[in-house]
């Protein structure tokens, strides 16, 4: 049954993203859209290390954080070209998360989630006492977006979404297809079920879970890249864990060791909380606290009905 | 007074026991012997609560024992004494006897029966202060023996009393069990060393593969060229 | 110079009693339930709020606040691990599962958050002091309220560790932490030991959060910043471990207090962790070694 869902509603999804700025020609739902799918890649990274292999991290928000800092500050202080920006994002992700990744991998775990946790809050006390380079609490702002975009409003604003859409689909699409179609893949499969077992099997796990550190921590620097130069605006508490919290959320929502569940999650639960900052702004985070809950206890194979849980 | 009707076990959907019965008598010692892998501890374990049945019966003097959980089981009367004894190896051996006596009304009670173990046992008395840990090998499985008894159980269910130890303190060990089955407790005890359990055992059940091979006294099991032949080979040798 | 010494000295002990109500409910909850508690500190909060409630709302005298906050989280503790904890538990049977515990644990973080935000506002409440007045040692002057937190702390860490000592549920807390089969074996209630241990953790988070409240304000987030921090604790002290949780508190405090002399104090709260990374490079079993039985 599943199954089927997916053959069709897979497509249709997608088919249904891209026209979605001929269907609703709406600033703000746009606008709203593209924050979206800029979670729906965050969380799709979050699922690659944590889903897939099993390694849970609590630091995404300061990934993301260091790649949308690390793009607007290139981009305002040496006018590095957005384009670029985004692979520099990435690349300071990739790198910082190799850098705490290698020795954080020797741990299992408990150990992983809570280092990773600390990383976070690093970053955002970087964040926000480096006057010079992050502008503090008040965040960073005024430099520019993507080169060559039409200037009329809205369709400023559609060019902005086709540019985000087509980069987190192609990113998640590649995701999907390293944890799908390769031997890393597989590799990712078995650490998560048994570390110890896949050792034995000649499998370097050390290697790989270095690899989905690697390659997880770039996507969400991708992610946080692509957020500065839509929003303009970077702060603090984009590294606060606030957003790693929502981030799991999504990715738990949506179904764990699926990448495109947690795309789906991330979607849905998005949607659901804006919706419910019309009612109270703060209704949103009772509603991510309480999916979690419900959704690790009672649905743990998610929205997407996952082959099997984390 | 215990009665385990056609068991099926295992862990998770592992099915280890495929169907064993046996039964203890009032003040009976039973041996449970086989070879490595037959289930001989699964039994244990699924008798006293610790794994649930996949089907069959428990019943401790035709109470039903089955869906109890082991904090429960020992309320009826039966202790159980874990492979390694299961100690508390941090503690103390006066809060590993105290926690023997938890299952008792008050902490009263837990303190006088801890005073009666160390009038049996004066050993430990003298090294109550100690950690349970930095007894030696058979003083560990004698304490751990000591501390089952402390709630007074009428049926002990032992899981290799005699693993890992110094002949000289497989026969301390066999002397306690042997001392306390005079004062009328029974027991189901789960064993590798054959010949230790046939001196004590009024009978021996004998698992293979999760299924009965034998049962009958120890006299019956020696004269069984079958069973002889394929458990107690190098015994015979 | 000395005297300021003297000042950043008392300040860290302050501090430290306070870290160490927090940490060593933290990793007694984490030795028992082998479950990290990510939501300790908006139990932390929660006894803020409890606090704020009966004293300036219902004018109770502080010492009774105090109590309250302290029973009250107790009480919402006692129902985490049957409702929350035991049904994750029961599905996942006897598979290792550690992380799904810590992203369940987040998710009550979040919801206790934004409820405490839904229902109080995320204004700074203030909390009268429960003391007033100064200490004066002559070459440097202590407020009365500091002084309480301290000798707070210390009096229920004290009863924490007499309770673990010689009270027979103590015991059977300890048992179970070594030894969950063997404690069962002794016919211990595991679940209702596991339910116990969390609310006696989290009760100490909330009578922390009711002790500081006059110190810190009272809004929803004031105990995250805690949680993280009470997380390098635990590994510096080692996981599981009672005494190094309540060593590495006070080293983390007296670091910290230390520290402004050094680097300016918008970085202080960066130490813990820079320590908290040092270690898990160098030594990741905690400085004492770790108590936890995995």
């Amino acid at each position: 049954m599943i199954a089927r869902v997916r053959v069709i509603a897979v497509p249709a999804a997608l088919v249904v993203a891209a026209l979605l700025p001929a269907l609703i020609p709406h600033p703000f739902v746009l606008t709203l859209a593209t924050q979206a799918m800029v979670w729906a890649l965050l969380a799709a990274s979050w699922d690659l290390l944590s889903g897939y292999t099993g390694q849970v991290s609590f630091g995404h928000a300061g990934f993301f954080a260091l790649g949308a800092y690390a793009a607007a500050t290139a981009t305002k202080h040496a006018d590095l070209s957005p384009w670029l920006g985004l692979v520099f994002a990435a690349l300071v992700a990739a790198l910082v998360g190799g850098l705490a990744g290698f020795p954080a991998l020797r741990l299992r775990g408990h150990y992983l989630a809570l280092v990773t946790l600390g990383l976070a809050e690093i970053v955002r006390l970087v964040a926000q006492n480096w006057l010079e380079l992050t502008g503090g609490p008040f965040g960073i702002h005024d430099y520019r977006t993507f080169p060559g975009l039409p200037a009329a409003p809205l369709a400023h604003r559609q060019a902005r979404y086709v540019i985000v859409v087509a980069i987190v689909a192609a990113s998640v699409v590649a995701m999907r297809a390293l944890c799908e179609r390769t031997p890393a893949g597989k590799a990712f499969r078995a650490i998560r079920e048994d570390e110890v077992l896949a050792e034995m099997l000649g499998i370097r796990t050390t290697v790989y879970k270095l690899l989905a550190f690697v390659v997880s921590s770039a996507f969400a620097g991708l992610a946080g890249a692509l957020y500065a130069y839509d929003v303009q605006l970077v702060s603090p508490s984009v590294a606060s864990a606030a957003t790693t919290s929502f981030v799991i959320g999504m990715a738990v929502f949506g179904g764990l060791g699926t990448v495109w569940g947690p795309v789906l999650g991330a979607l849905l639960l998005f949607g659901l909380s804006e919706g419910l900052r019309f009612i109270g702004v703060v209704y949103n985070l009772i509603a991510v606290g309480l999916v979690i809950m419900i959704f690790v206890v009672f649905v743990p194979r998610g929205l997407a009905g996952g082959r099997r849980t984390a | 007074m215990l009665r385990v009707a056609d068991v099926r076990s295992g862990y998770g959907k592992l099915e280890i026991l495929q169907s064993v019965s046996l039964a203890v008598g009032e003040g009976e010692i039973v041996g449970l012997i086989g070879p490595n892998g037959a289930g001989k501890s699964t039994l244990l374990k699924t008798a006293f609560g610790y794994l649930a049945p996949f089907a069959g019966e428990v019943a401790l003097e035709g109470r039903p024992l089955v869906g109890l959980r082991p904090d429960q089981v020992v309320r009826l009367g039966v202790g159980y004494v874990a492979q390694a004894g299961g100690l508390f190896a941090d503690m103390t051996v006066h809060e590993n006897l105290l926690l023997g006596g938890y299952a008792l009304r008050s902490s009263r009670e837990a303190r006088a029966a801890v005073d009666d173990l160390y009038a049996r046992f004066p050993l430990f008395a003298a090294r109550r202060r100690q950690p349970a840990g930095s007894l030696s090998g058979g003083e560990q499985r004698i304490l751990a023996v000591a501390r089952a008894l402390a709630v007074r159980p009428r049926l002990l269910l032992l899981d290799e009393p005699s693993a890992a130890l110094a002949p000289r303190f497989i026969a301390d060990v066999y002397d306690t069990i042997r001392a306390l089955n005079g004062g009328g407790i029974a027991m189901l005890i789960v064993e590798q060393n054959v010949e230790a359990i046939l001196a004590v055992a009024h009978r021996v059940f004998v698992l293979d593969l999760g299924r009965n091979a034998f049962d009958g006294t120890p006299a019956e099991l020696r004269a069984s060229d079958r069973i002889r032949r394929l458990y107690l080979g190098e015994d015979e040798g | 110079m000395l005297e300021s010494l003297a000042e950043f000295a008392i300040q860290g002990i302050v501090l430290g009693g306070l870290y160490a109500l927090f940490a060593v409910g933290l990793t007694l909850i984490f030795g028992v339930l082998d479950v990290i508690n990510v939501a300790h500190g908006e139990f932390f909060a929660i006894g803020g709020y409890l606090a704020f409630a009966t004293i300036v709302v219902l004018h109770w005298p502080g010492a009774a606040g105090v109590a309250g906050a302290a029973v009250g989280t107790f009480l919402l503790g006692l129902g985490v691990y049957p409702l929350l904890l035991a049904p994750l538990k029961r599905r996942l049977g006897a598979r290792p599962r550690g992380p799904l515990y810590l992203v369940l644990t987040l998710g009550l973080s979040t919801f206790l958050q934004s409820s405490l935000l839904a229902a109080a506002g995320g204004d700074y409440l203030r909390v009268p002091p429960y003391a007033g007045g100064v200490l004066d040692l002559s070459f440097t002057a202590v407020s009365h309220q500091r002084l309480l937190v301290l000798v707070v702390s210390i009096v229920l860490l004290g009863g924490l560790f007499l309770f673990l000592r010689f009270h027979r549920e103590g015991l059977a807390v300890r048992a179970v932490a070594q030894n969950p089969d063997a404690a069962q074996a002794m016919g211990i209630n595991l679940p209702r030991v596991f339910a116990l241990t969390l609310a006696l953790g989290v009760g100490l988070a909330g009578a922390g959060g009711a002790l500081m409240a006059p110190l810190f304000n009272v809004y929803p987030t004031v105990g995250f910043p805690l949680t993280i921090k009470a997380f390098a604790i635990t590994i510096l002290g080692g996981m599981g471990n009672l005494a190094g949780a309540l060593v590495a508190s006070f080293l983390i405090s007296l670091a910290e207090a230390f520290s402004v002399m050094l680097i300016p104090s918008e970085w202080q709260n960066a130490i813990a962790f820079a320590v908290m990374i040092v270690m898990l490079l160098l030594r990741p079993s905690g400085l004492l070694g770790g108590g936890g039985r995995r």
